[in-house]
């Protein structure tokens, strides 16, 4: 009983380091937690959204691909579709941006009778190449961008946009 | 290009591109039979609108969509909307209504008359499709018209 006495001092000092560790605990966790928030943070826009299209169906011309998922602006959550151009080039699968880099319309896959095999922008007249590049002398600046594509059990999933590789 | 701050700015950059305004036209119906009607043509108008939006994005500024009433004069309200449209550098104008009312003055042609479609009772998919398909009629129609 003697042998583990603990004095009056003892236990003040080991008390006030107790709570004092604690207090310590509580300011420094969240300072820490704020300074390794980037690290913790999840990825967006690197998923991949579901489409209705088979992959066998993909053939070497583009078709249209609608795709729908969920936007989040602050409080406010929507439902977005968004559209994509896909087509086969050999093996590969190409999914094609339909917004065109001039001022932002929707791009057609001949569009315009007199071009054929060229995708053409309605507004200005702009026109791409299959791949995506811009036919030059047409307003826009620069290639169509590119989605990222994977298979999901037989079915088309489509990612973000990338900038064009073809080109 | 939607009527906000930043499109705006957008606009006054570049006007030689951007030369078109849509403006929605609908009716406001207060008597019983006509209220549910005339909300629902309004639905089918504004849909389209954001349609007509989406495709000619870089071309059009889309307006807030101009409610009016029956007894309102018609005539007077195309004339002051052009006069002011006109004013702020716009080359055409395209009023876009389900109201049949509207279709007497067609040849103006800047009202475009598209019978309403009853858009409640349809999934969204079904709904796309059905927009998709009056937005395919309308791009000729544009096209003819920038042509000019």
């Amino acid at each position: 009983m003697s042998n583990n006495k603990v004095s009056r001092r003892q236990f003040l000092s080991y008390t006030l380091t107790g709570v004092g560790g604690f207090m310590a605990a509580g300011m420094l966790m969240p300072m820490v937690r704020f300074a390794i928030d980037p690290v913790l943070q999840k990825s967006e826009g690197g998923d991949f959204v579901l489409t209705e299209k088979k992959i066998a169906d993909i053939t070497e011309v583009p078709v249209r691909v609608d795709f729908t998922f969920e936007q989040v602006d602050a409080w406010y959550k929507s439902d977005v579709t968004n559209a994509a151009w896909v087509y086969k080039e050999g093996d590969e699968i190409i999914a094609l941006s339909p917004v065109c880099k001039h001022l932002g319309c929707t791009v057609n896959w001949e569009g315009d009778p007199a071009h054929k095999n060229q995708f053409f922008c309605p507004c200005h007249a702009g026109r791409y190449e299959k791949n995506g590049a811009n036919v030059p002398k047409t307003p826009p600046l620069g290639p169509l961008d590119q989605f990222e594509v994977r298979e999901n059990e037989g079915f088309l999933e489509i990612g973000k946009a990338i900038p064009n590789t073809l080109v | 290009m939607h009527w906000n701050a930043k499109d705006s700015a957008i606009f006054q950059a570049q006007k030689e591109y951007i030369d078109t305004a849509i403006i929605p036209l609908t009716l406001i119906d207060g008597s019983s039979q006509g209220f549910l009607s005339a909300a629902s043509a309004a639905e089918f108008t504004l849909s389209l609108s954001n349609m007509i939006e989406n495709q000619f994005k870089g071309r059009i500024v889309l307006f807030p969509s101009f409610s009016y009433t029956k007894k309102q004069d018609k005539q007077t309200l195309l004339n002051d909307w052009s006069e002011e449209i006109k004013n702020a550098g716009f080359k055409h104008i395209f009023f876009i209504t389900s109201d049949r009312e509207w279709s007497t003055m067609e040849e103006e042609k800047s009202v475009i008359w598209i019978p309403s479609i009853p858009l409640e009772s349809m999934d969204q998919k079904m709904k796309n499709s059905i927009l998709e398909d009056q937005l395919r009629q309308l791009i000729p129609i544009f096209a003819k018209r920038w042509a000019i």
